[in-house]
């Protein structure tokens, strides 16, 4: 297997993921950030913002490619990481741990995969 | 270079020092200017810091600059779905014709010279793409597409459909202009998943089609070469719903007096004169994008038209203009140009154009090695780089001395190397093309890696570019915009 | 071959015939995959005509234009291009050069356009300007098209001063329907904007307010503070429209509060074209990822050179289609390399020097037929750059007409207004366009 998978957390197809512990974050899989290449810019939403599941929340742009940040949970954005603004390359460096994304405030869940299920689908 | 290797030789780093290429700032220090007593002080600046340059160290800086650059006079330059064909040199002569050097505000009786080269361009290009009138004014192949799009709003618009028809149908294989422009006009884009031949699906056509639908925008041949054989069909299917269809030129050059887009049942269409009318491309424009309609859109057309009356010719507003999509009416030094090669090459050199590009690409692709899906080809083709990356095997390119084609383009072609090599190349030019195209995929992964080694800048970090983007001296501060010193 | 086929394609018959060979076809028809009922047999039409006969032709139907000496402007000017801009700018590395999608073998052209990038920065005193859009008109239509895009502004109308070409409204108001705005007019007073008047028209639904300086009417606009914090107040981006000369000399915009500044770049490096116009753009660092067109960046290669390339593409249509900032491809890069040949060709120095030159040659003309009874000139309160209104006793149309007819160009703006424009290239016509008024009016 080329790509980890943290089996604790939860998955969505479009390649997000989900803590399963406080604090809720959201960041993007190993397997997207080596599909995308380089990370040159991220956006995020403001704290605060509503998030639907399934909905855009952010952008995540390569050089070469753009790619919509879909959100995993019903709820609310409560912090961002404003770090990614500086330093991009963290999304590739460190996909799971300091190039997490957004942290949530969880209303419902969506519908998400275990990490054997993402796992499947992508390799 | 090998023994093998006919092309040119990127190599012009000669005039870079060890930190690169000096630039107009440091070659003249920055000179501060302040206003005099001409205006007020409150409304002047207090002083304007811009290089001061004597005109003999201009001249240098921008002939090394040419140096550092790569044009198709030089040699190949394949890009797929550009049409980096000759420009012929006596072209900038007739552009650059005092007579035509006149302003657009003049009267209609002043400027009839002008009117009349405009009146006899919008007629050939009729012809030649079967429409009922054309319009000069878009300056761009976008620009074209946008007043095409507007006026099929403004058709719908006077059917009272305008609030029906929000889709625009855009195959996946279409330039990115096409749904970049039809959502600028306020469209839904739909898009056509490519069939299994590469060409529209005319199935899933047939699906998407609806009293929603608006228009149809198509490239023919599209954007792989391959003629879009259903074209009559998807052009009744269109119909029938109460859509348009509308024709994107950037590939006539593969039809030009052999098939017309309004024999095809297209109702307005744009032309690139900057790719199938040899105007320079100039390293981005400018361009124009004239804009063909059958008859039943010519009242939308942009205002100003013109039209020859009994006394000459005037400029006059279509009755339901879609208004203006330029500040005056296009980039006439451009169509000039292309005035100028229509009527150099007449009917039988368009359909020599035409036969010699689709030769061409058809030549080359039998001569490379690297696999080519799909066909019977046009004017291009894409060649798959396989299991390599097709934008490293374009900087190995490099070092054989051509040009490369356009990489990873369309995507639906598996590592894409899409190359058009347009009527001007000979054949021994074709042979050296394939020839780096072999020599780059021939080459171990260690070579293709470091490539380009032979070309003025070596690989380039893209990637730092993006991330902190330095966009003028001022953002490069303290480091200086220069040499680094 | 002459006279048999294109002259610009390369293949001698035995090439032609080798290559169909190696293809497996008989005849270059059978490479086409047309079907019957949609090929072309007819004929187009059009005759070939040798590259004599054609240029001869050209200059002999362009001959037709009237010989008039043009006193014209309004957002299309006329200014003396040095030789060197034609020699340099015509090389064929440039000319022929596609855009710099590789930028290994095209670091010379974008090395140019990043130094122009900088001029326009020095120019507008804002931190980003692209490498070039078709003209002002369309550069206003994206202008407020990046407004609706980003948070800082609010509302659906953009707001255009009450002098202001009627191509350049025209073309904004087609670029905004998409996006259904509205374009919306507010009044000037004495030549300038009405600020007052301007406040009364703001309110939450104006998204863009744009104003000019020079005006249309050559006016040097002395409120744009004002202007700009009236946007600023309503939560609108503010656009200033000028042109790459004037900016040399008038305060910057950035300084007055801009946002974004549009205008004609073409005034320095083309020279008179018919409208052919060079659209420039620069925006605030906030609206770096909303700019539409090309943006060229520094960074290095991999030996740690200095390198330029286009960055920030992901913007673009090419990238990011139906959501691109734009759908605009090729713009106008080699005029744009023209402008910066331009000004480098006049340094500073003399980038001010030809400034102040336009603002007295403005200020001499006025006086001069201000002379004339029953003319007045300037007809309004303002300071010009290069021209200004004329009030003339009875209609301005017939005027121009009757000057037409003297071999002058003028504009006719209003029923009794004519306007004037003055440069290098006209103003040792003053004198006899002095006269021909004097007869015209008297």
């Amino acid at each position: 297997m080329r790509f980890d998978y943290p089996p604790e957390r939860r998955y969505r197809p479009t390649h997000e993921w989900l803590t399963a512990d406080e604090p809720r974050r959201v960041g993007v899989t190993d397997f997207a950030q080596d599909e995308l290449g380089d990370v040159v810019f991220v956006e995020l939403p403001d704290p605060g913002d509503p998030l639907t599941a399934g909905d855009a929340f952010g952008v995540v742009e390569s050089i070469k490619a753009v790619s919509d940040l879909y959100a995993p949970v019903d709820g609310e954005v409560a912090t961002i990481n404003e770090s990614l603004f500086d330093r991009p390359e963290l999304v590739n460096d460190d996909p799971y741990g300091e190039g997490w994304m957004i942290e949530v405030r969880v209303d419902a869940a969506g519908e998400l995969l275990s990490a054997d299920e993402y796992r499947e689908q992508v390799e | 270079m090998s023994d093998d290797d006919r092309g040119y030789t990127f190599d012009q780093a000669r005039w870079a020092d060890d930190d690169g290429y000096v630039s107009l700032l440091s070659e003249a220090a920055p000179g501060r200017a302040e206003p005099g007593d001409a205006l007020p002080d409150d409304l002047t600046r207090d002083e304007l810091a811009l290089p001061d340059p004597a005109e003999p160290t201009v001249v240098r800086h921008y002939t090394r600059l040419s140096a550092l650059n790569y044009g198709v006079d030089a040699g190949p330059y394949p890009l797929g779905s550009c049409t980096m064909k000759y420009n012929p040199a006596f072209l900038e002569d007739v552009a650059a014709l005092p007579e035509a050097a006149v302003h657009p505000d003049r009267p209609d009786e002043s400027v009839q010279g002008v009117l009349e080269i405009q009146h006899r361009l919008q007629r050939a290009l009729a012809r030649i793409g079967g429409m009922d009138a054309v319009t000069l004014q878009p300056p761009a192949g976008a620009a074209g597409e946008f007043t095409g799009i507007e006026v099929t709003k403004a058709y719908h618009r006077a059917n009272g459909e305008g609030e029906t028809r929000s889709e625009v149908l855009v195959p996946s294989s279409a330039h990115g202009t096409n749904f970049a422009t039809a959502a600028m006009a306020g469209y839904e884009v739909v898009e056509l998943p490519p069939g299994d031949d590469g060409r529209v699906d005319i199935d899933a056509l047939a699906a998407a089609v609806g009293p929603e639908t608006a228009a149809l925008m198509l490239t023919n041949p599209n954007t792989v070469g391959l003629f879009e054989r259903d074209v009559v069909e998807a052009a009744e299917l269109v119909h029938d719903a109460g859509g348009l269809l509308y024709y994107d030129g950037a590939n006539l050059n593969a039809l030009l007096g052999r098939a017309r887009p309004g024999d095809m049942g297209f109702d307005v269409m744009h032309y690139n004169v900057h790719k199938t009318f040899a105007t320079p491309h100039g390293g981005g424009g400018p361009g124009a994008g004239p804009v063909g309609v059958v008859s039943d859109l010519a009242e939308f057309l942009p205002t100003p038209h013109v039209r020859e009356t009994d006394d000459g010719y005037e400029r006059y507003g279509p009755e339901r203009s879609v208004g203006k999509v330029h500040g005056f009416t296009g980039n006439w030094l451009v169509l000039l140009k292309a005035y100028a090669y229509v009527a150099r090459l007449g009917d039988e050199g368009l359909r020599d154009t035409s036969a010699t590009a689709v030769l061409n690409a058809n030549y080359l692709a039998e001569q490379i090695g690297l696999d080519v899906p799909y066909g019977p080809f046009h004017h291009e083709f894409a060649a798959t780089a396989g299991d390599r990356d097709a934008a490293d095997l374009a900087r190995a390119m490099l070092d054989h001395g051509v040009h490369p084609p356009t990489t990873k383009w369309p995507e639906f072609v598996h590592e894409a190397m899409l190359t058009e090599p347009t009527e001007a190349e000979s054949r021994r030019d074709l042979d050296a093309l394939a020839a780096a195209f072999d020599a780059a995929a021939a080459a171990d992964d260690e070579t293709v890696a470091n490539a380009p080694e032979r070309t003025a800048a070596r690989r380039i970090d893209q990637v730092g570019a993006a991330r902190e983007p330095r966009l003028s001296w001022q953002a490069l501060g303290d480091e200086n915009a220069g040499t680094g010193d | 071959m002459p006279g048999d086929g294109s002259p610009y394609t390369a293949h001698p018959p035995t090439d032609r015939a080798a290559m169909l060979e190696a293809v497996g076809a008989e005849r270059v028809e059978d490479l086409f995959d047309v079907p019957e009922a949609v090929r072309f047999d007819g004929d187009l039409g059009i005759e070939a005509r040798s590259e004599r006969a054609v240029r001869r032709e050209v200059r002999s139907v362009l001959d037709q234009n009237a010989d008039l000496v043009e006193f014209l402007g309004r957002g299309h000017h006329a200014h003396y291009v040095p030789s060197v801009v034609d020699h340099l700018a015509d090389r064929s590395e440039f000319l022929t050069s596609y855009t710099q999608y590789q930028p290994e073998v095209t670091q010379g052209f974008l090395q140019a356009l990043f130094e122009y990038q900088s001029m326009l920065v020095e120019l507008t005193g804002l931190p980003v300007a692209n490498c070039s859009l078709y003209d002002a008109a369309t550069a206003l239509g994206e202008a407020a098209l990046l407004a609706a895009r980003v948070r800082e502004a609010s509302g659906e109308t953009v707001l255009v001063p009450g002098h202001v070409a009627p191509g350049r409204r025209a073309a904004l108001e087609r670029y905004v329907d998409g996006a259904g705005l509205a374009v919306a007019t507010y009044p000037m007073a004495g030549g300038t904007v009405d600020v007052a008047a301007l406040r009364d028209v703001v309110d939450d639904d104006t998204l863009l307010v744009y104003a000019e300086t020079p005006t249309v009417r050559g006016a040097v606009e002395p409120a744009l503070d004002a202007v700009g914090t009236a946007a600023d107040d309503a939560d609108a981006l503010f656009c200033v429209g000028s042109d790459v000369l004037a900016l040399a000399l008038l305060e910057p915009p950035a300084a007055a509060g801009a946002d974004v500044v549009v205008g004609e770049a073409d005034a320095l490096g083309l020279g008179t074209g018919f409208g052919t116009g060079h659209g420039l753009f620069a925006a605030r660092e906030a609206f770096l990822r909303q700019i539409p067109g090309r943006l060229v960046g520094a960074t290095e290669d991999e030996t740690g050179r200095r390198a330029y390339t286009l960055t920030l593409q992901t913007r673009e249509q090419h990238i990011r289609r139906e959501r691109a900032t734009s759908n605009v491809c090729t713009n106008q890069a080699w005029l744009a390399l023209r402008t910066a040949i331009h000004v480098a060709t006049l340094g500073a120095e003399g980038m001010v020097d030809l400034a102040e030159d336009q603002v007295r040659y403005a200020r001499d003309a006025a006086a001069r037929l201000d002379d004339l009874p029953g003319v007045t000139a300037p007809a309004d309160d303002a300071h010009h750059f290069r021209e200004f209104p004329v009030r003339v006793p009875g209609d301005a149309a017939r005027v121009r007409d009757d000057l037409r007819d003297e071999g002058f160009a003028v504009h006719a703006v209003d029923d009794d207004l004519i306007q004037v424009c003055v440069t290098e290239e006209t103003v040792a016509g003053v004198d006899d366009l002095t006269a021909a008024l004097a007869e015209v009016v008297s």
